[in-house]
Parts: structure tokens; sequence; C-alpha cells
């Protein structure tokens, strides 16, 4: 049993008691075992934080030394620098496989420095043979040693490194116009490590962690991904990308408390908000569409179907993620955020067809709007302030985008500004007294 | 997975890292020994790398190569170089071909497209291998502002280049025909 379910049991014992629904001898003797349960849990997790840190910092500053350049000792001796910290940490990682693979302090904390030692290792040779290529070349290799780690280590730390090093090398690679298709299958080397995380503790710290950075990988690296033959084809993936997070987000959803335990929906809302208010304006809908598909540049082939397939894979997904949500009848909030998805479906093809920049413009400006409030009333039903306030903020940020936008006046934009800021406070206020109220009323 | 079948994926996982990092010393170290020794002029500049520090960035004042009417090489495809040396000396890249040559010193290096030039001839450009010269983070820029007024037709600037098997690995950097260490020892006033 997770520590969050602990806590809730623990919490609901009380009124089990007071109910009688259980005796207190049960209450006693079910406190005990628990206790004793979680009295070391909170210990381990820090023991394992520091671990981590501490292999970063400590893997960072072999890096460092090492880029210092001393060229004061011979190629012989620097060869061996560059292989006796990988060494080390390889027989450290080895030792903990064999005895101590059970700790998470122990197995993350030597993951991390080997991963980091992996880095020194390749980054010396090539200072000290001038070889290696440039930046993009060396997280290529990095990338692809670090690969099997995440898996093999059951290391989330290493997991999120080669998140990054590959998120950072597709980048580098665009930039020099390389291809970056092998992406995708290298990435998905972190797949086994997610089934073994969510297995050993869905609703635990590293799966949160975890979450968070294939998450956001995701948000960049389909944009680095694409090929953009179809031009506007991105808007299709990214609607669907984000309403795929949200919904998929709130379908695997089981109690999670906190916005750093919910990733998917923290992500998807903030990617949702963000895209939305980008698709408001005209010029994202100006030339879209295969009337206008690029023919003069050199495009890969499987890249092109690939853009074409999210286009149409992540949407379907996302449809599907929403009709399981309605199946159980709940989280009517996450439906809500997935409605881009029916309107990108019509509005795209419709902007396609007619070439009129503001059908796209126009409907996502209504769309923030109609999930902005719809959200503010949702979350007065549920007298949720957060709720509230997300939803406030997108009106706000629909208002602040639009009055800058256009060419209105400034005396209309201020009165804008002022009646939605006294929204904001008039609503605040209204909801604390009533949430006070239902407080006071339950006690 | 048990416990075992882990470790000893763990030992395969770990030769693979050993033996990337000890292949590219191996490779290098075989052709500073035993490869033949060549002179590249270059054109620098100064950056920094977050992983491996400070370079002496190169760009080989030659970057292509002529390329035969039948040479069909798509970019990112290997091509063989024949080295040439020109009137002073230098080290210059002849004509570009798909197979390896039988007799004489030759890079392997990846091409970047067949092209035109401006009088209709076909060339080839190709990806230097060694674009980078690592030098310690308080000399290297000195190093390139030392090249860098190389370019302004005051000094000349060069990289040595030892050659094995199509391989290259780059030796030394020389400001005028000086090794760069000695050269900065030599000319403390004038950087």
């Amino acid at each position: 049993m997770g520590r969050l379910s602990i806590r809730w049991l623990l919490g609901e014992l009380p009124k089990l008691e007071a109910e009688r629904v259980i005796d207190a001898t049960v209450a006693e003797r079910l406190r005990a075992h628990y206790a004793e349960k979680t009295s070391g849990s909170g210990r381990r997790l820090v023991v394992a934080i520091f671990a981590v840190f501490g292999a970063l910092l400590i893997g960072g500053g072999v890096i460092l030394l090492l880029a210092h350049n001393w060229e004061a000792f011979g190629r012989g001796t620097r060869a061996t620098i560059a292989l006796a910290p990988l060494l080390v940490s390889q027989v450290m990682v080895g030792w903990v496989l064999a005895k101590k693979c059970e700790s998470t302090a122990w197995r993350e904390g030597t993951a991390t420095l080997l991963a980091l030692t992996v880095a020194a290792a390749i980054a010396l040779v090539d200072q000290t043979y001038h070889t290696g290529g440039d930046l993009e070349s060396f997280l290529w290799r990095w990338s692809l040693l670090l690969a099997p780690l995440p898996w093999l280590l059951n290391s989330t730390a290493v997991a999120m490194l080669f998140l990054a090093s590959l998120t950072w090398w597709a980048g580098a690679a665009k930039v020099e116009g390389s291809q970056i298709l092998v992406m995708w299958p290298l990435a998905a080397a972190v797949v086994p490590h997610l089934v073994q995380v969510l297995r050993s503790g869905r609703r635990g710290l590293r799966a949160a962690n975890l979450q968070w950075a294939i998450a956001l990988f995701l948000c960049v690296a389909a944009g680095l991904g694409l090929d953009h033959r179809v031009p506007g084809l991105w808007i299709v993936v990214y609607v669907g990308l984000f309403a795929l997070m949200i919904t998929l987000g709130a379908a695997s959803r089981r109690g999670e408390e906190g916005l750093w335990r919910r990733p998917l929906e923290v992500v998807g809302i903030t990617g949702s908000i963000v895209m939305w208010l980008i698709l408001s304006f005209d010029e994202p809908w100006r030339h879209i569409g295969w009337k206008h598909i690029h023919t003069t540049e050199r495009f890969h082939e499987v890249t092109s179907w690939l853009d074409l397939a999210l286009a149409i894979g992540l949407p379907l997904a996302a449809i599907v993620a929403m009709a399981l949500l309605l199946e159980r009848g709940q989280h009517n909030l996450y439906l809500l955020w997935g409605v881009s998805v029916p309107l990108v479906a019509v509005v795209w093809p419709l902007t396609v067809a007619t070439d009129s920049r503001w059908i796209g413009a126009v409907s996502f400006t209504l769309l923030l709007l109609v999930v902005g409030i719809a959200t503010i009333a949702e979350g007065v039903r549920r007298q949720n302030l957060g709720t509230v306030n997300l939803g406030m903020l997108v009106v706000a940020m629909l208002v602040m985008v639009r009055f800058f936008d256009s060419g209105f006046g400034f005396v209309l934009k201020g009165f804008a500004f002022i009646l939605v800021g006294i929204g904001f406070l008039v609503a605040n206020v209204v909801l604390s007294r009533s949430l006070r109220a239902a407080e006071e009323e339950a006690k | 997975m048990n416990r075992s079948l882990r470790l000893a994926l763990f030992v395969v996982v770990a030769l693979v890292q050993l033996a990337v990092a000890g292949g590219a010393i191996v490779k290098s170290e075989l052709a500073l020994r035993t490869g033949e020794a060549f002179r590249f002029r270059i054109q620098p500049v100064d950056p920094v790398d977050a992983f491996r520090g400070r370079y002496v960035a190169i760009r080989f004042a030659v970057d292509r190569a002529p390329a035969a009417d039948d040479l069909d090489v798509k970019p990112g495809k290997h091509v063989y170089l024949p080295i040439e040396i020109d009137t002073d000396g230098y080290a210059v890249l002849g004509w570009a071909r798909a197979e390896k040559p039988t007799s004489g010193p030759y890079l392997r290096l990846r091409a970047g497209g067949v092209y035109p030039d401006e009088e209709g001839n076909r060339f080839v450009w190709v990806s230097m291998p060694f674009r980078r010269y690592y030098m310690a983070e308080d000399l290297a820029p000195e190093a390139g502002r030392a090249v860098w007024s190389g370019r302004r037709g005051q000094r000349e600037a060069s990289v040595g280049v030892r050659v094995r098997g199509g391989v290259g690995v780059l030796e030394e950097l020389y400001i005028d025909d000086v090794p760069i260490h000695q050269w900065l020892a030599e000319n403390a006033d004038a950087r």
C-alpha cells in the first residue's frame, strides 16, 4: 500500500471508530502496523534524493575538472584518467545490482554517477585526441550509451538524464539540418522503465518525476520531429498531443494529490492554453494544407509520413481516452478541455478548403472563452478556488492577447482590463466566503 | 528478471561503454603512432563546449574536393579522398571517389552532397572530422586570438594531422610553422 493510501486510511480511523465499524483495539493495531511501515519511508526518500544530487554534483565536478584540459599530462595518463572514473562507477553499479538492488538510494545514486562518468570518459577521449566532432555527435554517443541503463538499473534519474540528452541532441541535430527520425525508437528505451516504475508504485514520486520528464520531452520532441512538409499539420499534432495528455492523465488518475503528481494534466493544460492562444491569431492559419505543400525543398519521405501518422493518431488516441472518461461518467472538466480535438478536426479541413484564416482564429478564440467560463462555473460548483482561478486565467489571457492584437483604443482596453481585474477579485471574495460558510456548516 | 541475468546484462553494457571510449583511444593512438604526417591550412576561432572544455574551432581552408562526372554520392555517405601535396607543402584533397584507393594516403570522410561550382566543375563538400583543437581553458582564447590575427594576413595557421587507413587524427596546431604552445610561450608580449 502506498504512503498516500496509508495516510488516507489513518485519517479514516477516528470516523470508523466513532461509527463503531471497528473497535478501539483494532484501530490501535492498525495505527501501530502502518506507523511501522511509513516510519522509514520519508527518511528513505530523503536519502535517495541526496544520493542522486550527490552523484550529480560529483559527476558534474569530474566533467568540469576534465574540461579544464590538463595538457601537462601525457596522452597515456589522460586516457587512464578518462577510463578510471568510468570503471570505478561500473564496479559500484555492479556491486549495487548484486548486493543492494532493493535500495532506491544506492541504485539511483550509483546509476547517476555512472551516467555522468560515461559522459566524462567520452569527453576526455575526444579532448585528448581532438576527435569526436561537434556537440551533436557527443550527445548522440552519450544518449546511445545511456539508453539501456534506465531499465537495466531501474533508475528514474538516469531516465531523466537520458531524455534530456536525447532532446538536446535532437535540437542540435535539427539546427544542423540532420535527420532525427531515429529519436523516436531510441526514446522508446524509457518505456520498459516506465512500466517498471508504474508497477512498483504509480502514485509515488519516482512515477511522477518520470512522467514529468516524458511529458516535457514529448512537447519538445513533437515539434523537433515534424518535417513540416504539409504546412499547418503541426496544429493538429499539438492540439491532439495536449488533449491526449489531459485525458490520459485524467483517465489513469488514482487519487494522486498535488499538482506535482499529475504531470500529464498540468503539462497538457498549460500546453493547451499556450497553443490555443497562438491559434487565436490568424497568422498560424495562413497558407495551410495540401494546396500549399512544399515541393522544392528536400524532405525525408518517412518523416513526412510520420507527420501524417501523428496528426491522425494523436487526436484519435485523445478521443479514445475521452470515450473512456465518458463511459466512467466522471471528470467532466477534462472532457471539456478535450473539445479542441473535434473542433480542430472540423476547422482545419475547412480552413484548408476555403483558405480563409479567420475561421480558425475565431473558433479558437471562442473555445478559449467557452472553456474559461465553463472552468470557472465548474470551480464554483465544486467550490474549488484553484479551478475557478484557472478558468479566470484563461479568460484574462484571452482578453490580454485579443486587446493587444486588435485595433481597439486605449480607453476601451483600459476598461476591459479593469473589468476583468474586478471580476477576478469579486469572484475570489465571493467564493472564499462561501467556502468558509460551507466549512462552518460542516463543523 | 532475476538478479544474475540483470547483472550479466549490465556487464555486457559496461563492456560496450568501455569499448566505445577505449576503441576511440586505440584508433587514435594507432593513427598518431604509425600514421603518415600531413599539414592542412586552417582558419580557426575559439568557442567552448560544456562537456569537453575550451577548444580552437578549426575551419579548413579546403573543405571540398573535385568530383568526377560519374561520382554519385548521397549526403551523409562516405567518400574516399586521396591526399595530395601542393607547391607550398600543404596537404590538399584529391579527386573524390566512391571506392577505397589501392595505394597512397587517403581520408574516409562523410560527403555533404555533390554540386557544380562557378565554372560548372563538379565538387563534393566533405565534413572534416578534426574540427576542434582542445586546449587548456586559459590558453584556448589566446590561441584563438593568435590565429585570428593570422587570418588578416600576418600569420599562417595550420594543423598537423596523422593519417592511417583513412582515419585522420589531429596532432598539433601551428602558427607560422611553430607548435601553438611554443608559439604562445615565445610570443607572450605579442598576445
